[in-house]
């Protein structure tokens, strides 16, 4: 058996607690407190991190950590994905500027995608068109990333384990990419 | 978060007042749950807003860590060091929950430390 920590991030109000609460295979923790930031539209906010739990179908286990949303929290960032797996990040396309958000992200975790595998969930997108998924995609190659970007609902469990499937898939794409280039 | 200035003022100078007259203290500050600076009073290295953030999630982590032992609710947090210690307790402020910061070099005690966030909060929460 292989056990796997995969760290999601992102976005206030994304859904990175609602998604490891959507599939966690044991009670998750949560450490979710009263917001009284009245620039988000929230009741509640992670402040120290989120923990869950699940078992892949071939055994292997996965646990799964989320971190807080905001900045002024990134001294959690740096702790929460020491020697993760894979990192997902969740952009929230309901908000003013979704694509200055991921930039966010990939700044804060500038240093572990360098050499963890990563991809970008976007929620919302239904009701909230743009920016594209293209746009997303053109906008991690100007900053030299090519990462897959999919949509997703993250209240529904299919759709996180198809976040981690593909994390999976991109961990062995890097493998190979790795193996080929040696 | 909402607080009526004058109980803001009250608080700031309980901080500066903890901060100038007890020993070895090096910061105080009074942050709200979800990690902003409220009040504070500190010497120039320290960053409120970044004691603030953390004080919030090392609460939050106490508090579960407390739930999960079956312990009751958590009251306070003390991480010593080997140069001083961190202290943090819960304090409301105008009804809000709010946690009180101290950060000292080992020249205080934290007995009195405690015994002074006692009398700190007993103040402010009346007022
Ligand atoms: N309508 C709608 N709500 C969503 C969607 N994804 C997430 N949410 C909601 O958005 C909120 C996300 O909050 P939370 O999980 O605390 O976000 P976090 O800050 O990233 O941890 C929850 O109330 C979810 O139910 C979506 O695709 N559509
Ligand atoms: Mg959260």
């Amino acid at each position: 058996m292989k056990e796997y920590k995969l760290v999601f991030t992102g976005t206030t109000g994304a859904g990175k607690t609602t998604a490891i609460n959507a599939i966690s295979e044991v009670p998750a923790v949560k450490t979710d407190v009263a917001n009284t930031d009245s620039t988000l539209n929230k009741e509640f906010t992670t402040v120290g991190l989120d923990f869950g739990q699940i078992n892949l179908a071939n055994g292997d286990r996965v646990r799964l950590f989320g971190t807080p949303g905001q900045s002024r929290f990134d001294f959690m960032w740096k702790i929460l994905t020491k020697d993760a797996f894979g990192l997902i990040i969740l952009i929230d396309n309901s908000r003013p500027e979704p694509l200055a958000d991921l930039a966010v992200y990939l700044e804060g975790f500038a240093q572990e995608l360098r050499n963890t595998p990563c991809v970008i969930g976007v929620g919302r997108t239904e009701e909230h068109h743009t920016p594209s998924l293209d746009d997303f995609s053109t906008a991690l190659e100007s900053k030299g990333f090519t990462l897959p970007v999919i949509p997703v609902d993250v209240r529904l469990p299919k759709d996180v384990i198809l976040l981690i499937e593909l994390l999976m898939a991109q961990a062995e794409a890097d493998m190979q990419e790795e193996f080929l280039s040696q | 978060m909402n607080i009526d200035v004058g109980i803001l003022a009250n608080a700031r100078n309980e901080c500066r007042k903890l901060l100038t007259e007890q020993v070895g203290v090096l910061g105080v500050v009074i942050s709200s749950v979800d990690g902003f600076d409220v009040a504070s009073a500190v010497t120039r290295d320290l960053e409120p807003a970044k004691i603030a953030a953390m004080a919030s999630s090392i609460a939050a982590i106490g508090i579960v860590v407390s739930q999960e032992a079956s312990l009751g609710a958590s009251k306070s947090i003390t991480v010593n060091t080997e140069d001083g210690f961190v202290y943090i307790t819960n304090i409301e402020l105008a009804g809000q929950l709010c946690a009180l910061n101290v950060i000292a070099n080992s020249s205080a005690i934290l007995a009195q430390i405690i015994y002074h966030s006692g009398e700190i909060k007993r103040r402010l929460e009346v007022s």
